[in-house]
């Protein structure tokens, strides 16, 4: 048998499965954004619409201001995550005593469902039962209220998820600082270079790679988050806290408008996409341009 | 997106060459964003233009700009 038959044959299990999981679902989520299908409608079948669905979508308001917030959301949370990721990385990179103890706890919210995690989250925050709105007010003097101020609200939706996904950042981070070579450092430390030259010259740009890998990881999570916004906020109060996914929930399943649902769910994807592109696109694959004589 | 060839992520891509675009491309990524403009337009059409000028223009000056990606980019 040929090799490259050998291979295709240790492939398929692969490409069958992301035919049916990945690519089947794509497709019929596509073709269903292009449909008018509202199983509370009159005619409860799906008719073929072009692209009505995406005219709607660009005037909607409440969609738009929902991928808004969704996008201030993501890029609060991943840029702490990343900040917080490293410096945490390298606080365990030290010698620290019971070293290997707070690297156990640290990775313990990983391990916790998101629905768990807004549960515990509202346990917290629930005026009247809950630590935190006791303690700000006894001892800052804040009046934390999570159902009517939307500044709190949506920090605390922040704080929520760096809570819970720091520890996979700096997991991704400690790994790559673990494989770093010494020597670059040795050199540098020779040659007279201070902390602040060493990080941006020499840590920066060997972690590129690992910082992009995490960033685009978390940025989708971020962008697709539901669970925990929902058990924590319900998305209010108002719709302070309706991110998107929470947003096409709300469309497609109380309201049973699958095809405007679709169209949302892509339009969604394609933003994802196209931020994660433009990213890889700076810092990657950029290149000089020859400059005009 | 684009392998590269000392696989950190700097550098040329494999089987890519340098166009009119600030980045190494292979075809693959010029019809990927050739899809992306193709979308971003009409979406900024529907959104701005619609009401003036139809649709149909969008969509011949995308094809366009995707080609010119394509060939060019």
């Amino acid at each position: 048998m040929r090799s490259t038959t050998i291979g295709w044959l240790m492939l398929a299990p692969t490409l069958l499965i992301l035919t049916v999981f990945g690519v089947v679902p794509f497709v019929y989520v596509l073709v269903v954004g292009f449909t008018d299908w509202n199983a509370f409608a009159a005619d409860p079948t799906a008719h073929f619409a072009g692209v009505e669905n995406y005219r709607r979508l660009v005037f909607d308001g409440q969609f738009l201001n929902s991928l808004w917030k969704t996008l201030w959301f993501a890029i609060f949370a991943v840029v702490s995550q990343v900040v917080l990721g490293y410096f945490l990385a390298q606080l365990l990179m030290k010698d620290i005593p019971f070293k290997g103890f707070f690297r156990t706890v640290h990775t313990l919210p990983l391990m916790v469902a998101p629905i768990a995690v807004g549960a515990t989250w509202r346990l917290l925050t629930v005026p009247g039962l809950g630590p935190l709105p006791y303690y700000l007010e006894r001892w800052f003097g804040i009046e934390y209220r999570l159902g009517t101020y939307a500044d709190q609200a949506f920090l605390t939706t922040i704080i929520m998820d760096v809570w819970h996904w720091t520890p996979l950042v700096t997991l991704t981070m400690l790994a790559g600082l673990a494989s770093m070579p010494k020597e670059p450092f040795e050199q540098a430390q020779i040659d007279g270079a201070n902390k602040l030259q060493i990080f941006w010259h020499i840590t920066l740009p060997m972690l590129k790679p690992t910082i992009l890998a995490t960033v685009f990881i978390r940025m989708m999570d971020a962008l697709r988050t539901v669970d925990e916004v929902w058990m924590l906020t319900g998305g209010g109060p108002g719709a302070a806290t309706r991110y998107v996914g929470l947003h096409i929930w709300r469309v497609v399943f109380p309201k049973t408008d699958y095809g405007y649902g679709a169209a949302m769910s892509l339009l969604t994807l394609y933003l994802t996409i196209v931020m994660c592109w433009l990213l890889y696109a700076a810092l990657v694959a950029r290149r000089e341009l020859p400059k005009a004589e | 997106m684009a392998d590269t060839e000392n696989g950190n992520g700097n550098g040329k891509v494999r089987g890519g060459r340098a166009g009119f675009l600030p980045i190494h491309t292979n075809a693959f990524d010029r019809v990927f964003i050739g899809t992306v403009v193709f979308v971003a337009l009409h979406l900024f059409w529907m959104r701005f233009l619609e009401a003036h000028i139809p649709l149909y223009i969008a969509t011949v000056l995308s094809l366009l700009i995707g080609a010119i990606i394509v060939a060019r980019g």
